[in-house]
């Protein structure tokens, strides 16, 4: 069966960029959703759009749907300037949040519904919507009707809806977002399997930075309508370009602690953090991402609770101290939150971390990996 | 398990409410039941005379042309008033202020007494001093004015139906409005992105997901319309000939101004059987909706 994207219906110009956003602005009213935005997403990529709630990731999704007008700036499928096309004639495809089914028809009514308005004979339509079904297994749910599925079953739905009109590119809308945990998972590894196998253009929106940094090859984070980074998961993970990025990747999220350098060289820099009574002996010293400019010198120190090692508070390693607060055992890590001289830290151990609330532990912070930020939050 | 005083608890809330469906409604219904039983004008002595009033009824050539009229009547009006509600409704679905102001106007006449409306729409088609005469053959559309009551029932008719189209039709288009509103905005795009058009939108979606509505909207307005009384009392009275009398008009005719009130009672017991079918009919079609 072929369930690959159609290829080339129209000229293309640029096939590096599949979809392509050049200089979008979206306002609802006074309000600026999205502000000049630049965004490109390669063929057969898997891109995630996260953010915040009203970040404006769904908007930007809607906008290359055509389901919001754009109110300055271009969209471009394969090269083609689609800013003013109809929805149907952009060759998207859009998996809802809801899953938008239409509760009247069937599941093999759903599936085919496309092809139906297109004018397809019922034979076509039965051969299609059987098709897509033994792909994602619906074979046996084909005569229900929406309201008779299971959250997972009408997401597949959904998902065989957008299959069956072999778009070029599929949009998902928080997708997996009413569903439980367990069945999220499962949904995620089937979605996976699926651009693998269709090696489709997918764009998806989603706040949850799990989903995102396992499915996606490339993530754009998005900050109060305005990308705050782009790149690869590891790569924002390792190197966020902000605090913004820095706080919303990972969890539990980075710790942030206010500092003073006390001297450079090269790119290392000694640092006291501004607590009065904080005691780094002899003081930190860690590793910016470039030579600091003396001008604009870091002012916060970003360190991941996993990079927080716990130890006894007589051990020379140890560059701070600090009281166990709340300890959290999630079976395979433990996740201890701590009230230190230089403010409230969260560290991250093994399962089998022995600290009890209220004991004082030293800590051993993993000075290659923090990162520096200014002040007005780049990352330094 | 509930004590049983509890259980009389529970009667004591609802008494109330069934004293008043007691007093108000089954009361009078049987009181009708035994009325239609007897000859009764009265003034004189009630004469029980068993089916005998219903026979009369089957063979009162008035009663066939009378209900031979409320049908044609529902008929042609019934889906006069659902198309055109449905067609405002979809016109001005959308919260806008241009259509929310159009949905207003439209209502409007709903809140108007059936009384002071057919009034009105008498004198605009009066004969001599009517606005719709006057505009027709300002038009040029004719070039008499129109006898609209008394002179043909056709006519007289169409000129109702004009009148009460205009009254009630906002009734449907804000349920209507109500039912295209409950459906999911991303189902509607879900359709835009799956390729249909505004038409196939409304005839493969909003139609069928707004299909117990159209059956409610149904059901109302053949009722409203099989009891239509006031608009032709006002306007037409019946006339020419009795051919605009309606079936309750009939049975007013016949219970008050004749005092024939076992008469009246027994053809208002074979109108409340008429519309008790249409409710089952519905009913049953909304149960099939619904599987």
């Amino acid at each position: 069966m072929n369930i690959q994207p159609q290829m080339a219906r129209h000229g293309r110009e640029r096939d590096v960029h599949h979809v392509e956003m050049r200089g979008v602005n979206k306002r609802f009213g006074e309000f600026t959703a999205i502000h000049d935005l630049d965004l490109s997403v390669g063929k057969g990529e898997f891109c995630a759009l996260l953010g915040p709630s009203g970040c404006g990731k769904s908007t930007i999704l809607r906008m290359i749907a055509g389901l919001e007008a754009v109110n300055s700036g271009s969209v471009f499928i394969s090269g083609v300037n689609v800013t003013r096309m109809h929805p149907a004639k952009r060759h998207i495809a859009m998996v809802f949040q809801s899953y938008a089914l239409y509760p009247h028809l069937t599941v093999r009514q759903n599936i085919a519904f496309s092809l139906s308005v297109a004018g397809a004979s019922r034979e076509v339509q039965a051969k299609r919507a059987d098709e897509i079904a033994g792909l994602l297994q619906l074979g046996h749910l084909m005569d229900r009707k929406p309201a008779q599925l299971s959250g997972g079953q009408r997401q597949r739905v959904a998902i065989g809806r957008a299959l069956v009109r072999e778009p070029e590119v599929f949009l998902f809308d928080e997708p997996l977002s009413n569903l439980d945990a367990m069945l999220r998972v499962q949904m995620r590894i089937e979605l996976a399997k699926l651009h693998k196998t269709l090696g489709a253009t997918m764009i998806y929106v989603t706040h949850d930075q799990v989903e995102a940094m396992t499915l996606a090859d490339r993530i754009v984070v998005l900050d109060r309508g305005v990308v705050a980074q782009v790149g690869a998961p590891l790569e924002l993970y390792a190197k966020p370009a902000n605090k913004f990025v820095a706080s919303f990747i990972g969890a539990p999220t980075m710790n942030f602690l206010a500092i003073t350098p006390t001297a450079y060289a090269g790119r290392a820099v000694t640092l006291a953090f501004d607590s009065a009574s904080a005691s780094a002996s002899p003081g930190l010293t860690v590793q910016a991402r470039n030579v600091p400019d003396a001008s604009s010198p870091p002012t916060e120190i970003g360190i991941r609770p996993e990079h927080i090692a716990i130890t006894n508070p007589s051990d020379r390693r140890a560059q701070i101290s600090g009281t166990v607060q709340l300890v959290e055992r999630l079976g395979n890590l433990t996740i201890v939150y701590l009230s230190t001289a230089a403010g409230q830290i969260v560290a991250e151990g093994s399962g089998e971390l022995d600290v009890k609330v209220d004991e004082n532990v030293g800590l051993v912070i993993d000075t290659a990996r923090t990162h520096l930020f200014g002040t007005d939050g780049a990352a330094l | 398990m509930h004590s049983t005083s509890g259980r009389y608890v529970g009667l004591l809330y609802l008494a109330p409410a069934l004293a008043f469906v007691s007093a108000f409604t089954v009361y009078p219904f049987l009181q009708m039941i035994w009325m239609s039983l007897h000859n009764w004008s009265l003034i004189s002595a009630k004469k029980y005379i068993g089916l005998g009033n219903f026979v009369k009824a089957w063979n009162d050539p008035q009663f066939w042309t009378s209900l031979g009229f409320t049908f044609r009547y529902t008929l042609y009006i019934t889906p006069i008033l659902m198309i055109l509600g449905f067609l405002i409704a979809l016109l001005t679905a959308t919260n806008t202020p241009l259509r929310k102001f159009t949905r207003g106007v439209v209502f409007a006449p709903v809140v108007i007494g059936l009384g002071a409306s057919s009034l009105l729409w008498y004198w605009l088609f009066s004969y001599d001093f009517g606005l719709i005469n006057r505009s027709l053959i300002d038009l040029g559309i004719v070039s008499k004015p129109v006898l609209w009551f008394g002179a043909d029932a056709d006519v007289s008719l169409w000129a109702v139906i004009a009148s009460i189209v205009w009254k009630v039709v906002g009734f449907g288009t804000i349920l209507f409005v109500a039912a295209i509103q409950a459906i999911p905005g991303e189902i509607n795009e879900a359709t835009m992105v799956d390729g249909a058009s505004y038409w196939q939108r409304v005839r493969r979606i909003t139609l069928p997901l707004t299909a117990k509505t159209i059956l409610l909207v149904t059901l109302v307005s053949a009722i409203g319309s099989l009891l239509a009384f006031d608009q032709f009392y006002i306007m037409t009275a019946g006339q020419p000939h009795n051919q605009t009398t309606t079936a309750v008009l009939l049975i007013y005719l016949n219970s008050f101004p004749y005092l024939k009130l076992g008469y009246g009672s027994a053809l208002s017991l074979i109108l409340a059987a008429i519309i008790l079918t249409c409710t089952i009919f519905q009913i049953v079609l909304t149960r099939r909706s619904h599987g």
